[in-house]
């Protein structure tokens, strides 16, 4: 498609997923697009998270365009060539423990139903066993809640990646396509004068007729200084552990519903053991705290499902400096000033979602329509 | 969560810095845990030493100086401060919480004042070779010979440095025969050595000693001085190893046990891991954990001693923990540091060996990246140097960031076995000093922790 305005010197801040998928887009339909990196590409959540690949459980108001971010990975190689192999589908499940998750998992399947997708279902313990033969038959807890297994939520399709390979995947696929990717390069202030964006860095000064905000946990700060009125995003640290290889037990990615778990073997054998432990983050001195003893919760979980991963050698416990929102939604949309797009705040989960996150800023850029409504996404929700 | 256990001191450690410190700390009245990875305490030089006295069969074979160890572990045994054996500690926090790991569990304790004495490890000696089974470290030799008294026959060593002599002694007083030990220090000294020679004078029996056990080993084995190139093949087991002499000759000995040892560099992971500063120690070439003169690091109460602030040797650590624990009893008792000060005289002379060991066994650089460009440099990923020459073009600032390229540090090992090979690669390919190029950012947990030991700490209320 040729655009019909040429607009060129568009400038994206941040390197993470939604940055390069934004260049990417951007770039694949010839415009001229120059992404500024403060570390390196996928240095912070982008290259770090769970690389869970998820549409199991997602705010209702996201469902569509995780959706829609499922078909770009359904065909990734079309887009990003190689890198697109670090993208290993299977299917999600979260399994019901105890009597609160399930009475939680059939009712998000009946509302689902009633608000017509067909993605996410329940299934009875049969269902589940069948699929996941090496769970555990008897899970019930010495001193914690928990008591049998009574099904789960399944998403068929759904996966894991290995998260930095497709964020550098996405940046080169932008490079190819004729896009500047510079590293080391830290945006220090941004002002628009006479419609036209000054962005001073620590290596020389640019000038953008369109300037798009993917600067994660530090976006709502850039945004401040450039001018826009106050977004309410905290920084924290979400926790991870990897273990030693283990032989192979467990083919989806899995969580409980109501406790804190996300767990998927890896195709080498390992562990990644997570779920929603965070330490605090300080955006600053770009420090992701780790209290490995936070993790433990997740650890009993995951043991309980999987007793033999209790044997497991947890080798490595990380974290990554992600920006939350109050309503754990993203910010995407046009901000006051022209000129100025948005795309930060993902809470969490944000990396499934990037490459239909990439095109809608591609289309905002643009001033065209995006193919989703990002009405629950502006980042004018907040000034009532 | 458990209700934590709370002590005035923490040691990790049971060293001769860590039951120094630990007999000082509890004759004063502070309550003094100490943490463990072996079954009792002794460290790396007394290690075994109860067990052995105790056994009916002494090793009288190790020598004086491993006897020396005996009262000085008796006395911690017998003092009040409670040893916790066989416990692994994985995290300590700026807070002073201490995480670790004991029969299948985990737990937390809180200190006042924490002691990281976890002494030293032996540098690797990545040489053509090295991973293949059959090939062991010096150490390792030394540890069989002290917990039970075995050994094999036959065996090559290769390497240098005090721990090198000192265990072939070993060796040959046990009564292996060994085929033949290739020393790879410089076979002449230089004046920088009688230089530092002369301060080694203040430590006498010291300086004899290792000319003792050299002059010996030159006379009970095939021994070979000032070897270099050397390299070690085999298919799927060591089989020879290879070197060439000082007068250039090349030769190849058969052997299927070889020993390799070349020093020994501070255990930083606990350091490093716990973010105290660390400074590049250009005679030593490794890290230290910057402390001020009672070694109390970067972080309040959080004190180091031992090997593992720099090395020292026994003595000297003996001392160093010493130091810390008057200074830590002072701080809690709100008295004077005066008796710490006094004792540091003495510790300057224990001392006062190390700069001509230091200079006189510094690694060529041979040993600290191998110029065969097959040789394996990560051991956990199988990752040669041409593998990390690879990644480093690439144009990477510092070995974090060799991580994403490579996986280089990235296996169970946690870097120890590469960190300093591929931090000089990187300091040399960028031409860009140690400091500058930086470490592996080492992260908790640093020993192996299961997920059910740490699922021991848990505490689940569900969420809806
Ligand atoms: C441990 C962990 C696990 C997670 N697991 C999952 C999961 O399983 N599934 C899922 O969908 N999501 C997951 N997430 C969330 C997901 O990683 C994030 O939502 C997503 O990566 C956000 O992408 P981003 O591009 O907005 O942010 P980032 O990746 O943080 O990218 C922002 C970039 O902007 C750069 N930047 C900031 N300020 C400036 C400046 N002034 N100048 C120049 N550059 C700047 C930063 O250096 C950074 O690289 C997880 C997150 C973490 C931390
Ligand atoms: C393999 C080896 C053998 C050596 N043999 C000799 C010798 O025979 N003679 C000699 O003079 N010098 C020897 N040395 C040198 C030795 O380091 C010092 O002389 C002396 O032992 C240093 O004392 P230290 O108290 O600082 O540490 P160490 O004696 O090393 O004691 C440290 C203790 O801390 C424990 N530890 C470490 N990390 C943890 C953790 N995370 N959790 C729990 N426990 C932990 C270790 O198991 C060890 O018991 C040896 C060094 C090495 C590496």
């Amino acid at each position: 498609m040729t655009p019909q305005h040429h607009k060129d010197r568009v400038i994206i801040i941040g390197g993470g997923i939604q940055g390069c998928a934004a260049a990417y887009f951007l770039a694949k339909r010839g415009q001229t697009v120059t992404l500024l990196e403060k570390d390196n590409i996928a240095r912070r959540a982008s290259g770090v998270n769970a690389g869970g690949v998820r549409r199991l459980g997602r705010d209702l108001a996201e469902i569509p365009l995780s959706l829609a971010a499922m078909d770009i990975w359904n065909h990734l190689s079309d887009e990003i060539g190689d890198a697109a192999m670090a993208f290993h589908p299977s299917f999600y499940v979260k399994v019901a423990i105890d009597e609160a998750g399930h009475i939680a998992g059939m009712a998000r399947a009946e509302a689902l139903q009633q608000a017509g997708f067909q993605h996410e279902v329940w299934l009875d313990e049969t269902e589940i066993r069948k699929r996941i033969p090496c769970l555990a038959r008897n899970i019930s807890a010495q001193n914690m809640a928990g008591g049998e297994i009574s099904g789960g939520l399944v998403v068929e399709g759904d996966g894991w990646a290995i998260p930095w390979r497709i964020v550098h995947g996405f940046a080169d696929a932008a490079a190819r396509n004729g896009a500047t990717i510079t590293e080391h390069c830290h945006v220090e202030s941004l002002k628009r004068q006479n419609n036209v964006w000054q962005i001073h860095t620590n290596s020389g000064d640019f000038e953008a007729d369109i300037v798009v905000n993917c600067a994660g946990a530090w976006a709502a700060a850039l945004a401040r200084q450039s001018g826009e009125p106050d977004l309410p995003l905290t920084a924290y640290a979400p926790m991870l552990a990897v273990t030693e290889r283990r032989p192979q037990i467990l083919n989806a990615v899995m969580g409980i519903l109501g406790h804190t778990l996300s767990l998927k073997q890896l195709d080498t054998g390992q562990f990644v053991i997570g779920g929603g432990v965070r330490a605090d983050a300080d955006i600053h001195q770009n420090e992701a705290g780790l209290s490995i003893p936070e993790l433990a919760t997740s650890m009993y979980r995951a043991a309980q499902l999987f007793p033999d991963i209790a044997h497991a050698k947890i080798i490595r416990c990380w974290s990554g400096i992600e920006g939350y929102m109050p309503d754990n939604l993203p910010v995407i949309g046009r901000g006051n000033q022209d000129g100025l797009v948005h795309g930060f705040g993902f809470s969490a989960h944000g990396f499934q979602l990037g490459p239909a996150v990439g095109e809608a800023l591609a289309d905002l850029v643009m001033g065209q329509q995006p193919r989703n409504s990002l009405a629950a996404f502006s980042p004018q929700r907040f000034s009532a | 969560m458990n209700t934590a256990l709370h002590y005035d001191l923490i040691i990790i450690g049971a060293g001769p810095a860590g039951m120094s410190a630990a007999i000082y700390a509890s004759k004063n009245d502070m309550t003094v845990l100490v943490l463990d990875d072996q079954p009792a305490g002794g460290g790396q030089v007394y290690r075994h030493v109860m067990q052995n006295d105790a056994a009916e069969k002494k090793a009288d074979f190790l020598g004086s100086d491993y006897w020396s160890g005996h009262k000085l572990a008796d006395e911690f045994t017998r003092s009040s401060a409670s040893l916790w054996p066989e416990s692994r500690v994985w995290q300590i926090t700026k807070e002073r919480e201490v995480f670790f790991s004991q029969k299948g569990k985990a737990h937390r304790a809180q200190a006042g004042a924490i002691l990281i004495a976890t002494g030293a490890m032996e540098r690797p000696m990545p040489i053509t070779g090295w991973t293949l089974p059959g090939v062991m470290t010096i150490g390792a030799a030394q540890t069989m010979l002290k917990t039970s008294h075995s050994g094999v026959d036959g065996a090559l060593f290769a390497g240098s440095g005090p721990l090198f002599y000192l265990t072939i002694w070993q060796y040959l007083n046990a009564g292996f025969d060994i085929k033949a030990v290739i020393d790879t220090a410089p076979g002449k000294m230089s004046l920088l050595h009688y230089f530092w020679a002369l301060p080694a004078l203040l430590q006498p029996s010291m300086l004899i000693k290792g000319l003792k056990w050299r002059s010996e080993i030159r006379r009970k084995t095939h021994y070979i001085s000032g070897a270099t190139a050397v390299s070690i093949s085999g298919d799927s087991q060591a089989e020879a190893l290879s070197f060439t002499d000082a007068s250039g000759k090349q030769h190849r000995l058969e052997a299927e046990h070889i020993f390799l040892h070349q020093g020994v560099v501070p255990s930083i992971n606990l350091t490093m891991a716990t973010e105290l500063e660390h400074r590049w120690c250009l005679r030593q070439l490794c890290w230290h954990p910057k402390t001020d003169i009672f070694g109390e690091s970067s972080v309040q109460q959080i004190f180091v001693a031992g090997d593992g602030m720099g090395i020292g040797g026994a003595a000297a650590a003996i001392s160093s923990g010493k130091i810390a624990a008057m200074r830590i009893t002072a701080k809690a008792r709100g008295t004077s540091s005066l008796n710490a000060v006094f004792q540091m005289v003495r510790q300057v002379q224990k001392m006062a060996i190390r700069p001509f060991l230091d200079y006189a066994f510094k690694p060529a650089d041979e040993w600290l990246v191998p110029p065969d460009e097959n040789a394996i440099i990560c051991r956990c990923e199988s990752l040669t140097k041409t593998d990390i020459t690879k990644a480093i073009t690439l144009g990477v600032s510092g070995p974090n960031q060799l991580k994403s390229f490579s996986r280089a540090g990235m296996g169970r090992c946690q870097g120890r076995m590469c960190g300093l090979t591929i931090q000089k690669m990187i300091a040399d390919h960028n031409s860009q000093s140690e400091d500058k190029t930086g470490y592996y950012r080492l992260r908790p947990p640093i020993r192996p922790l299961t997920v059910g030991e740490l699922a021991a700490l848990a505490d689940d209320t569900p969420t809806s």
